[in-house]
């Protein structure tokens, strides 16, 4: 009965992991619908303002703002890392830490000091199994993660940190920014990237995945009271925006991952399950096979007696 | 019964069942349990020329005998000559380079042996004082047992296995390996395995040499077959005949002598259909009520003394792949060390296809084999117990999930699982690749280094058939130069 056992055992420790993956798995698909709400709202607002940008910059106008200019050396950099506060996601967070890992390697290898942010519990932990320093964690002074991202990235918060970035850039204390995260592409396609956000680059550039068509509009603005001075107020609100939308698609990607990690896992659970009933039906039912033969054999053997 | 023609010590057949046969013998000379008796006929051109071992007194005269040869062509009325002894079987020095059966009849066609001392098979086990507890290691150069399930020096060491695990494949490895270096005497008995298997290995042992000394391994060896042809008395006692060449050995020689038995799960089996055919009242699953008894009979003899030790290696066959049945059973507490041959390791083509967790030794213990070795014995088997552990969360939710920590024992436990498969000499034929010999310190250095990380960057198949961990390097050298 030894085995028969075992296999029972083994059997119900795997139905109480199918019952989380199974309610993560409704968890998930429930908080995707509400993160992947704000993130439709703020890709209008996003791919709204980079129009406007491209517009203005269309204009004729001398397009310069500190925050668009290149450094001539890039001697602090800050690689800000967006993974998940919690697992059971699949290769959602393994596949964003391989992506940082390799351009932290890349932006050392160049000479430059290097500050690593990084927010969510498991990048902190990966990062710490790595020995590497983190500089930044988000966490307030009794250690719980501030910016609970999560699947609800609050505006507000996210623009403390643009701020704290685009002023030590306009200081020269910054030199750079890059952001590691996973793109939400389409509810079917998430890609883990490094995007460079700092130095901001050309305004004009196409949202990748736009039409082409939209942003090719002929302004029909005019500009009051002047263009310049709308720049002004332009390209900051536009990194921000760029850098809350970095905020959101990590947010959604992390819950279809979720999603998606969990039905596979529900299923290979149930899979097993079937397997180990099969192989415990059939040693329970030789064992009682094996059990009645012996009984008769031995009823058999006292007859002859 | 005409009772009237009984004389002496010689007896009528009444009853022919099987393999077993009923003699009638005057009541007050009646043949001791175990006694030979002889059956010598050449009735209507059947020439009958069989052993019997008197097993039960019936009563009223009769005895009921197992037959250790075929039983064709008996009939009812034929004279049963009580040898007054159990079987004896010729011992000594005569015995090295021959092949026998279980009546200690030479079976290869090389004359009758010239022994001067024959000894019963049914013999007691040596006296508690005289034993010696040896606890030397037994160094094999095979990194899986050295490493894991070290045997001992004049002790018992079991491969249990599955059909078709490679249990035989080990033990002609062990013979290779070890009878080729070995200054004393070994002792082959064949036990109900298959025919084929054991003129191979007789073959073999004829071309093989001992060290440089330009001596063949047969000339140190003798062999015992009954194998699974021969009717079920004669595989009950085939282990028993070829126990006592040893014993002699170990006793009148002093030497240090090997046993090597393939299968001794066949003498089980054996004792089970004489069992049944004597009438007895099966026990579990089947087997004789007395399967504990003949087995520690058997295996208490295979002893090593003050005089001499006898090392031994029994495979031992696990029917249907389940431990706890009662024959494996009854086998693996007699042992001092026992490899576990796993199906799904051999599934993986990994072999020797030893399961390093449920194989074990008496003496893979700080005060044998030393601290260090034991240390890393425990950290191997430690990383692979926690990767079985964490096999049913990577099926389920895949290896993303684990933890950092976790993922790196996956890492360094999928190569250490393949490191400690090895090719054989005797393999070289299947593998391609000349067996290995690796010393035990470097095989204790390897599985450390490997435990510490140091090769963490080598790739899975690199460690595939492998000496030591410095052949794994230079694998790895020649797959990225293939690519």
């Amino acid at each position: 009965m030894a085995k028969a056992r075992a296999l029972d055992k083994r059997r119900k420790s795997i139905r109480n992991i199918r019952k989380i993956t199974r309610t993560m798995e409704l968890i998930a698909t429930a908080r995707f619908k509400k993160a992947m709400d704000r993130a439709t709202a703020a890709t209008a607002y996003t791919s709204r303002i980079t129009r406007v940008v491209a517009d203005l910059a269309k204009s004729g106008l001398e397009v310069s703002h500190p925050l668009l200019e290149t450094h001539a050396e890039t001697k602090n950099a800050v690689l800000l890392v967006l993974t998940a506060n919690r697992g059971l996601c699949g290769g959602y967070n393994g596949s964003v830490i391989r992506a940082a890992v390799a351009r932290l390697t890349e932006l050392q290898s160049t000479g430059a000091a290097v500050r690593l942010e990084v927010s969510g519990k498991r990048g902190i932990s990966a990062f710490k199994f790595r020995r590497f320093s983190i500089d930044e964690n988000f966490r307030d002074e009794e250690g719980n993660p501030i910016y609970v991202f999560e699947d609800q990235p609050r505006f507000a918060d996210v623009e403390q940190i643009a701020n704290r970035y685009a002023t030590a850039y306009i200081a020269g204390k910054l030199d750079r920014l890059d952001v590691a995260y996973t793109r939400f592409i389409s509810s079917s396609k998430q890609v883990a990237v490094v995007e460079t956000l700092l130095p901001l680059g050309s305004l004009a550039e196409v949202e990748p995945g736009e039409p082409p068509g939209v942003v090719a509009g002929d302004s029909m603005y005019e500009f009051l009271p002047s263009a310049a001075s709308i720049l002004q107020e332009v390209v900051p609100a536009s990194f921000k925006a760029k850098l809350f939308k970095c905020f959101l698609d990590a947010a959604v990607s992390e819950q279809i991952a979720r999603m998606v990690a969990m039905k596979s896992a529900t299923e290979n659970a149930s899979e097993m399950i079937k397997d180990l009933s099969m192989t415990y039906n059939r040693a329970r039912q030789s064992q009682i096979t094996g059990e009645i033969m012996e009984i008769i054999g031995g009823v058999e053997a006292l007859k002859g007696k | 019964m005409a009772t009237a023609t009984l004389t002496g010590n010689i007896g009528k057949i009444t009853q022919v069942i099987g393999s077993t046969f009923d003699a009638e013998f005057l009541e007050d000379q009646l043949p001791a349990i175990y006694n030979a008796v002889k059956i010598n006929s050449n009735h209507k051109g059947v020439k009958i020329n069989l052993t019997g071992e008197v097993q039960q007194q019936l009563g009223g005269g009769r005895v009921r005998c197992v037959a250790l040869g075929s039983t064709d062509g008996l009939i009812r009325g034929q004279d049963v000559v009580d040898t007054g002894a159990p079987l004896s079987v010729p011992v000594g020095e005569a015995t090295l380079g021959r092949v026998f059966n279980l009546l200690g009849e030479p079976i290869d066609d090389r004359g009758p042996v010239n022994a001067t001392e024959y000894w019963p098979i049914h013999r007691a086990a040596p006296a508690v004082a005289d034993l010696s507890t040896s606890t030397e290691l037994f160094e094999t150069g095979i990194k899986v047992i050295d490493l894991l399930t070290p045997f001992v020096r004049g002790g018992k060491a079991g491969l249990f296995g599955g059909a078709g695990l490679g249990k035989t494949v080990i033990l002609q490895e062990l013979i290779a390996r070890v009878a080729s270096s070995h200054g004393g005497y070994s002792v082959f008995a064949g036990v109900g395995e298959r025919t084929r298997e054991g003129t191979d290995l007789w073959i073999e042992m004829q071309e093989a040499e001992i060290g440089q000394t330009g001596r063949k391994v047969i000339e140190q060896t003798c062999m015992v077959f009954g194998q699974m042809n021969e009717p079920p008395g004669a595989r009950l006692r085939v282990a028993l005949s070829a126990l006592t060449m040893a014993e002699y050995f170990r006793d009148a020689t002093g030497k240090d002598t090997l046993m090597f038995v393939d299968n001794i799960f066949r003498f089980s089996q054996a004792g089970s259909e004489v069992s049944a055919l004597l009438g007895r009242m099966p026990s579990a699953v089947g087997y004789q009520p007395t399967l504990a008894t003949e087995m520690g009979a058997l295996q208490e003899r295979i002893a090593s003394t003050n005089k001499g030790a006898i090392t031994s290696v029994q495979a031992v066959y696990v029917p249907a792949d389940d431990p706890t049945d009662p024959a494996p059973a009854t086998a693996f507490g007699q042992l001092d060390a026992f490899l576990y041959l796993e199906r799904s390791i051999s599934e993986k083509g990994i072999y020797p296809a030893v399961d390093p967790l449920a194989s074990s030794s008496r003496i893979l213990d700080p005060n044998y084999v030393g601290e260090h070795h034991y240390r890393v014995a425990r950290r191997v088997q430690g990383t692979l117990q926690r990767y079985r552990e964490l096999q049913d969360i990577i099926a389920i939710l895949g290896v993303d999930e684990l933890s950092e920590g976790d993922k790196q024992v996956v890492h360094r436990a999928r190569r250490i699982e393949r490191f400690l498969s090895q090719p054989f000499l005797v393999a070289e034929v299947f593998t391609g690749k000349p067996g290995e010999i690796t010393k035990l310190g470097d095989t204790i250095r390897s599985f450390e280094e490997i435990c510490d990380g140091k090769w963490d960057h080598l790739p899975e198949e690199a460690f595939l058939y492998v000496g030591s961990i410095e052949q794994a390097e230079e694998q790895a050298k020649q797959m990225a130069k293939g690519k």
